[in-house]
C-alpha cells in the first residue's frame, strides 16, 4: 500500500550485496578450515567431537576471592592421575571469579568426579546443586554428527521436492535458491565467530538450520504466491507487478518476523545459557530470511 | 448463528478441559529443568547390526539392575536401534549406577588345569604384588615423592621380566594397570570352561565376614545349577586343583574343595565368594548378578548430569523468557491491529493453554529445547493472524463491510497459511524421526505448535471475532484500522 520499495531499480545493489555476504561466508569457511587448529569449516562443539563440559558455582560469602587459572590447572595437573588428558584442559571462570567452567577431553565419570574433587580442594566450597556436567564419548560425537549432516540433507531434500511440485520451475529453483543463501549466510557468520570468539556449533546449530530452512521457504511461498496472483489478474508489465506484489506482502512479512523474532530475543535476554547462540542463529537466520524473501528471491524474478 | 455460538461454547469447553487436565496431570519436566543425570548406553556389537531381541535383551538386565540399585523414579527407554537412554532425577550420583550397569558380569566357573599349581602360585604372587604397587601408586602421588615412584617403576619392571611381557602404555599408572590385566588373564587362562555359568543362578546376596570387615556374596543356584556345582566340585574334591569363580574375565576367587566332598560333592545348592569385596563391591556385584549378564557388552557413552537447584534456575528463566516473549507479542499485535490484535491475543492464550494440555496428555516430557520450540512456535502462531489481519484490512480498504472484510479475509488466507506451514512441519517430521533425544523435544513442541496455531488462529480467532462483531459499539471501522493514512 503506502510501501514503495524500489525493487527493479535496486536489482543490481540487492544482487551485489548477497554475493559479497556469500563472498564473506565462503572466506569464513575457507579460512576456518586451512588456518585455524581445527581445520574444520566451522568450530565443532562437544557435541561432535565428544569430550567434556562442567560448569559450577562456587560457594563465596560475600565476592569470590580471586584465582589465577593457570595455577589451578598447574593443580589439577599435578593432583591428577590421567596425565594426557590434562594437557587440553581450558579453565574460565565468569561472574566475578563465581562460576567456574572446564573443557577437558573425554573423561569417564569416574575421572570427572575426581577432577571436581581436587578442583573442590583448590577453589571450593563449590555448590553441587549448581553443577552441570556434560560428558560425550567420541564415538556418540561421531554419531551425532552423521546425524545432524543426514537430518540436513534429508530435510532440505524434502523441502525442494515439496517447492517444485508446488511451483512451476522458474519460481522453485530461485526459493531454493534463497534458502541455500540464507542457511550459507548463517553458517558462515557461526564460521567467523569460531575464528574470532571461538563459539562452537552443537546439535542445536543443526537444529536451527533446519528451522531456518523451514521459515525462510515459508516467506518466500507467501511472496511467489502474491506473485502469481497478480499476474493472472493485474494489467502492469511482469517487473511492476512482482515489485507491487513485493510491496503488498512487506507488512506481512516484517510483521511476522518481527513476531517471530520478539520471542527469540527474549530467550536470548532472559533464556537460559544453554540457548543463547541457538537462539542468536535462529534470529540471524530469520532476519537474513525475510531479506531474502522479500528482496533477494523476487529479484531474482525480474527480467532485464 | 446459532452454529456460530456453538463453536465459542466448545472452544470455552475445550479451555476448562485443558486446565482440568494441567491440574491433574502436571507437566513432566526433563532432566535439565528439575536436575538429575542422564545416561546414554551403546551396546557393543563388533559385526553386524543389534537385533532387535538383543536390544530388549540388554533393555531387561539393565531395567533389573536399575530397580535392584534402589533408585527411585527411573526411566529407562531404548533409542534407535542400539542404544539405552538411562534417567535419574534428582540428586543421585551417576558414578555407582555407570559402573554397576557398565559391567557385562559374565560369570563363569572354571576347574584348574592339571600340573598347574607351580605357575598359579607364580601368578597369584605377581597379582598380589601388582596390586600393593596400584596401592602405593595412589599413594606416591599426592605427596609427588619421585624417589618412591622411581622404586614402583624398578619394582614393575623385575615383573615384566619375570612374566616375559612388556607394557605399551606411556604413563606409569597406564602401565600398572595394563600389566594387572595381563596377570589376570594368565591365572584366566590356566582354568578350563565348565557349564556352570551365571546363567544357572536364581538369587544372590551379600553378608559381612564374621572374623573381619570385608563382605562376601552368596550365591544361590537353581535346582540344575546345584547339580551341577555339586558335580563340578566332585570332579576336583581333595585335588590340588583349584574351582575359580571368574568376573568378566577376571578371577575374583580361587579356592581348594576339600576331600570330605569327594563323595557327593557341595550339595545344597549355594556357594559363597570371599574376596576382601568392601560393603560398596559386594553390593555392586550383588546387583549385577541378580539382574543376569549382558548379552552384549555395552558402553556409558554421554552423561549428563545438572544440579537441581541449576534446574529450577532454567525453569524460571524459560517462564521469564516465554511470558515476556507473549506480552511483548501481544503489544506489537494489538498496537498495530486493535481489536484484531487483542483477538489474536486472546487465541495466543488459548494456544498456550492447549499446548499445555496436549504435553500432559501425550505426555511430552519438557525439556529447555522443547520450551524453547514452544517459545518460538508463539512467533509462528502469530503468523497466521497477521496474514489473516491484513486481508480484513485490504477488504476494508476496498470499501467492504465489517463482516463481509473478516469473513473473505479468513477464506482467503486459508490456502497459504496452511501451505506455508508445510514446511515447517516438514522440518519438523526429519528432527523427530533422526534427531537426538535432546533435538526431538524441540521437534515436537514446534510440531505441535504449528498444528495447534492453526486450529487457534483459524478457528478460534474468527468465532472470538464473530462474537465481538455481534456488539454494535465495536462494530466502528477505525477500532480495526488503526492509523488514518492507511
Amino acid at each position: 500500500m503506502k510501501y514503495n520499495l524500489e525493487l527493479i531499480k535496486n536489482k543490481r545493489k540487492i544482487i551485489g550485496f548477497s554475493s559479497v555476504l556469500i563472498l564473506l561466508s565462503l572466506l569464513g569457511i575457507l579460512y576456518s578450515t586451512f588456518n585455524t587448529s581445527y581445520k574444520k569449516p566451522i568450530n565443532l562443539g562437544m557435541d561432535f567431537v565428544g569430550g567434556n563440559e562442567l560448569r559450577i558455582e562456587r560457594i563465596c560469602k560475600e565476592e569470590c576471592s580471586n584465582f589465577s587459572p593457570d595455577s589451578v590447572l598447574e593443580n589439577l595437573r599435578e593432583n591428577s592421575k590421567n596425565k594426557n588428558l590434562l594437557n587440553n584442559i581450558k579453565l574460565q571462570s565468569q561472574n566475578n571469579n563465581k562460576l567456574i567452567s572446564i573443557r577437558t577431553p573425554y573423561l569417564t565419570i569416574e575421572e570427572s568426579n575426581n577432577l571436581i574433587n581436587i578442583l573442590d580442594n583448590i577453589i571450593g566450597p563449590l555448590n553441587y546443586e549448581s553443577k552441570d556436567s556434560r560428558l560425550i564419548g567420541p564415538k556418540l560425537g561421531k554419531r551425532l554428527l552423521t546425524n545432524c549432516i543426514t537430518s540436513l540433507l534429508v530435510s532440505l531434500l524434502a523441502i525442494s521436492l515439496y517447492i517444485t511440485i508446488r511451483f512451476d520451475q522458474k519460481y522453485a529453483l530461485f526459493a531454493l535458491l534463497a534458502l541455500f543463501h540464507d542457511l550459507f549466510i548463517v553458517f558462515g557468520i557461526f564460521s567467523w565467530l569460531g575464528i574470532i570468539l571461538s563459539v562452537e556449533v552443537n546439535s542445536l546449530f543443526a537444529v536451527s538450520l533446519l528451522t531456518i530452512a523451514g521459515y525462510s521457504v515459508n516467506d518466500t511461498v507467501v511472496i511467489f504466491d502474491r506473485i502469481r496472483e497478480n499476474l493472472k489478474s493485474k494489467k502492469e508489465s511482469y517487473n511492476e507487478t512482482i515489485q507491487l506484489s513485493v510491496n503488498e506482502s512487506f507488512r506481512r512479512t516484517t510483521f511476522t518476523s518481527i513476531t517471530t523474532l520478539i520471542p527469540l530475543l527474549s530467550i536470548i535476554l532472559f533464556g537460559s545459557y544453554s540457548l543463547f547462540w541457538f537462539s542468536l542463529a535462529l534470529s540471524l537466520g530469520i532476519i537474513i530470511g525475510s531479506y531474502s524473501s522479500i528482496l533477494l528471491a523476487p529479484s531474482l524474478l525480474l527480467k532485464d | 448463528m446459532k452454529r456460530r455460538q456453538g463453536w465459542l461454547f466448545f472452544i470455552i469447553f475445550l479451555l476448562t478441559l485443558s486446565v482440568y487436565l494441567l491440574i491433574n496431570y502436571p507437566l513432566q519436566l526433563g532432566l535439565d529443568l528439575q536436575g538429575g543425570s542422564q545416561l546414554t548406553l551403546q551396546i557393543i556389537k563388533e559385526e553386524g547390526k543389534v537385533r532387535r531381541d538383543e536390544l530388549e535383551a540388554v533393555n531387561s538386565v539393565i531395567d533389573k539392575r536399575v530397580n535392584n540399585l534402589g533408585v527411585s523414579e527411573s526411566n529407562l527407554q531404548t533409542l534407535g536401534g542400539d542404544q539405552l537412554i538411562l534417567e535419574l532425577p534428582g540428586e543421585q550420583n551417576p558414578l555407582v549406577a555407570s559402573r554397576v550397569l557398565g559391567k557385562t558380569a559374565l560369570l563363569e566357573f572354571r576347574t584348574q588345569k592339571k600340573g598347574t599349581s607351580t605357575d598359579l602360585k607364580t601368578l597369584q604372587l605377581q597379582r598380589l604384588t601388582i596390586k600393593e604397587l596400584i596401592e602405593q601408586y595412589s599413594f606416591e602421588e599426592k605427596s609427588q615423592n619421585d624417589n618412591n615412584l622411581n622404586f614402583i617403576q624398578d619394582d614393575l619392571k623385575d615383573i615384566e621380566q619375570e612374566l616375559n611381557y612388556s607394557s605399551n602404555s606411556s604413563d606409569l599408572y597406564g602401565k600398572l594397570i595394563e600389566i594387572k590385566k595381563y596377570v589376570d588373564r594368565e591365572i584366566t587362562n590356566l582354568f578350563i570352561k565348565t557349564d556352570l555359568s551365571g546363567k544357572d543362578l536364581i538369587n544372590a546376596g551379600r553378608r559381612q565376614e564374621q572374623t573381619n570387615n570385608n563382605w562376601e556374596v552368596l550365591l544361590t543356584f537353581s535346582n540344575s545349577g546345584g547339580e551341577k556345582f555339586a558335580e563340578i566340585t566332585k570332579s576336583i574334591a581333595g585335588t590340588n586343583q583349584l574351582l575359580a569363580i571368574i568376573l568378566d574375565g577376571e578371577s575374583i576367587s580361587e579356592a581348594s574343595v576339600g576331600n570330605q566332598f569327594a563323595g557327593t560333592g557341595i550339595t545344597g545348592g549355594s556357594a559363597t565368594i570371599s574376596g576382601n569385596f568392601s560393603a560398596e563391591n559386594a553390593r555392586e556385584l550383588e546387583v549385577q548378578l541378580k539382574g543376569g549378564s549382558l548379552p552384549l557388552p555395552i558402553e556409558i557413552v554421554e552423561t549428563n548430569t545438572i544440579g537441581a537447584l541449576l534446574g529450577s534456575k532454567n525453569i524460571l528463566k524459560s517462564l521469564y523468557a516465554a511470558i515476556s516473549g507473549l506480552i511483548f507479542v501481544g503489544i506489537f499485535m494489538i498496537y498495530n491491529y486493535r481489536i484484531l490484535g487483542f483477538v489474536s491475543v486472546l487465541s495466543l492464550v488459548l494456544y498456550g493453554f492447549f499446548n499445555l494440555a496436549i504435553y500432559s496428555l501425550i505426555p511430552v516430557t519438557l525439556t529447555l529445547p522443547g520450551i524453547s520450540g514452544l517459545i518460538l512456535s508463539i512467533g509462528m502462531a502469530v503468523d497466521a493472524n497477521i496474514l489473516i489481519f491484513e486481508r480484513i484490512r485490504e477488504e476494508l480498504y476496498d470499501g467492504n463491510t465489517l463482516t463481509r472484510s473478516i469473513d473473505s479475509g479468513f477464506q482467503r488466507a486459508n490456502s497459504s497459511i496452511v501451505d506455508g506451514h508445510i514446511t515447517t512441519l516438514l522440518s519438523c517430521f526429519v528432527l523427530f524421526l533422526l534427531g537426538t533425544n535432546f533435538v526431538k523435544g524441540f521437534a515436537a513442541t514446534l510440531g505441535i505448535g504449528v498444528l495447534i496455531s492453526l486450529f487457534t488462529s483459524l478457528n478460534c480467532s474468527k468465532n472470538i471475532l464473530r462474537f465481538f462483531t455481534t456488539y454494535q459499539s465495536l462494530r466502528q471501522k477505525n477500532l480495526y484500522l488503526p492509523r488514518n493514512n492507511f
